[in-house]
């Protein structure tokens, strides 16, 4: 079981968080500025500010410094020790820990044999979280926590980095907390999600019972508004086909060594909305349905469009199209892309 | 001014600039790390206190120096009882009056080399279980070297100047105490101007050498 119940006052932020969660793969989710990066690093013992106990797989950590939490603290921008190179890195902490093994096993696991004589400076963003993730296991952590691991990576990387994250917790035994702001990289990583809204923990739960409940997005301003339950139908080159609970065919990527998925998930402002049917449109995935609803949100057009039997929450900019040609029982054809739909175990 | 006279000035100047910056450098990294990391109210009291030679007159310095080191003075009594003679009026007084006078420049630069490492390098080394010295040593330092090394070129070069306090405490004795500087003040008291411009050129060539190096490790 894990445990903390933070206090701390700054000026103009007051965290005030409580949580406890069990199991080996969990997301800290908020906006920016919601106090999950604070939470992290305290967690690891880097702010002495906040008050308040800590327990970690049954472990009592407030009170304890840093050096000797056993927590891997892996920094959003990764901050590899700059003048080392990568293999540098890694040794550091081994070296701390007078063990290779640990090292060399996050080096096999995250496929890292190719960059170890790399400076840490000429590596790529992706590398660098790589290798900050290698070094944090190399110091033989409880517990791996990782800030926004993913944010400075573009998306065709991420498909990269993601089944080598996934693997973490079952192929090295350390369980992970992620802070995140994208609720897909909760579905695609964690099996329990923590919400954190102006300093306080405010709902924690499966992620797609968080996720399932449009009002949940709207209070935690969230962006994932579609999510579905699926099984997988059928396999092709770089694609699975997967079906909905309505009979929806939908079309994702499949990431080598990632599990067969058992949601999938997408922002509705991922979905592009047509008011004619596309033709010879380069998609993996053409939904044709009509619309149920249109609102106006400020610059966005919020709708709700039934096809291939689901519901979905589309939003697109007010300018790129009239209200009225989306009017509630106007046919609309929703195109989505296989990269945009994130799968989850 | 014969060859060999120039030689002996030279490297004495060399010798006294060497010991100075060697004999600051762990107090001046220390002051530096500690001013660069101490958040404290009472920070800006110490800067102030160690950048005080930097504003004080060199003579000043020297002054204090003298009334503190003399043979009557319990400091000076103390340093006579350990090496069997006094410090005052030898080459060692000459480079304790440079360390005075270069020691904020050294910490200036230290300060500065400390602030330039990202708190966030520390901060990963402890979480991976560093202890603070580790963190000092294997981390900090090779990351603050350049603030570092520059301080210790400006210090260098500082303490080849240093002529006021260096004057008081030292003395202006050939072959004993006279450094570039004093040369050339005692060879324009003595009329002797053409020794004076040539003293003066040798320390505007030490000058260049040793600006060149800080600005090669600034650009490094």
């Amino acid at each position: 079981m894990n445990t903390f119940e933070l206090h701390a006052e700054y000026p103009g932020f007051t965290l005030d968080a409580t949580a406890s969660w069990d199991g080996d793969a969990t997301a800290l989710f908020g906006a920016s500025g919601s106090g999950k990066s604070t939470i992290l690093e305290a967690l690891a013992g880097l702010r002495p500010a906040v008050r308040g106990p800590i327990e970690l797989r049954g472990r009592r950590l407030d009170g304890l410094p840093a050096r000797r939490r056993a927590i891997g603290w892996v920094p959003q921008d990764a901050s590899l020790f700059p003048r080392m190179t990568a293999r540098e890195n890694v040794d550091f902490a081994a070296r701390l820990h007078g063990d290779r093994n640990a090292a060399e096993r996050a080096i096999e696991v995250l496929e890292l044999a190719t960059l170890l004589d790399r400076s840490a400076a000429a590596l790529s963003g992706g590398e660098r979280q790589r290798i900050a993730i290698a070094r944090a296991l190399a110091s033989r952590p409880d517990f791996l926590l990782l800030d926004e691991p993913l944010a400075s990576i573009d998306r065709p990387l991420r498909a990269r980095i993601v089944p080598f994250l996934a693997r973490i917790p079952a192929e090295l035994g350390v369980p992970l907390l992620l802070v995140t702001h994208d609720p897909l990289e909760v579905a695609a990583l964690t099996r329990h999600v923590i919400v954190v809204e102006k300093g306080r923990c405010v709902a924690a739960g499966a992620p797609a019972a968080i996720f399932a409940a449009p009002a949940a997005f709207g209070a935690f301003e969230l962006g994932a508004e579609n999510s579905f339950a699926v099984n997988v139908g059928g396999r092709s080159p770089g694609l699975l086909d997967v079906v909905t609970p309505h009979g929806c065919v939908l079309r994702v990527a499949d990431v080598p060594g990632f599990p067969l998925p058992a949601r999938v998930a997408i922002r509705a402002t991922a979905i592009v909305v047509a008011t004619r049917r596309p033709e010879e449109v380069l998609v993996e995935n053409v939904l044709a349905g009509t619309v149920r609803s249109v609102a106006i949100e400020g610059e966005q057009l919020a709708l709700r469009v039934e096809a291939a039997g689901e519901t979905w929450i589309v939003r697109t900019a007010r300018r790129a199209a009239e209200p009225a040609a989306l009017a509630p029982g106007r046919e609309a054809w929703l195109l989505i892309r296989a990269a945009d739909l994130v799968p989850s175990g | 001014m014969s060859v060999g006279e120039a030689l002996d000035v030279t490297l004495l100047t060399l010798k006294v600039g060497a010991t100075a910056t060697a004999a600051i450098a762990l107090p001046a990294v220390a002051t530096g790390y500690l001013l660069s990391r101490w958040r404290s109210p009472l920070r800006p009291l110490v800067q102030t206190v160690v950048s005080l030679p930097m504003v004080l007159p060199p003579v000043a310095v020297g002054l204090v120096l003298l009334l503190l080191f003399a043979r009557s003075a319990p400091l000076g009594r103390a340093v006579e009882a350990c090496f069997g003679a006094p410090l005052l009026l030898t080459w060692w007084a000459a480079a304790l009056a440079s360390a005075v006078m270069s020691f904020p420049l050294f910490v200036m630069g230290a300060m500065q080399g400390f602030d330039a490492v990202p708190p966030r390098l520390e901060q990963v080394a402890a979480s991976l279980g560093a202890s603070r010295a580790r963190v000092l040593l294997s981390i900090t330092l090779p990351h603050a070297a350049r603030g570092v090394a520059c301080g210790a070129v400006a210090a260098f070069a500082r303490a080849l100047g240093e002529f006021g306090a260096t004057a008081l405490v030292a003395g202006r004795i050939r072959g004993e105490t006279e450094t570039l500087s004093l040369a050339i003040y005692d060879r324009i008291e003595q009329f002797k101007s053409a020794d004076a411009v040539a003293f003066a050129a040798l320390s505007l060539a030490l000058a260049l050498l040793t600006i060149g190096a800080v600005e090669l490790l600034r650009r490094k």
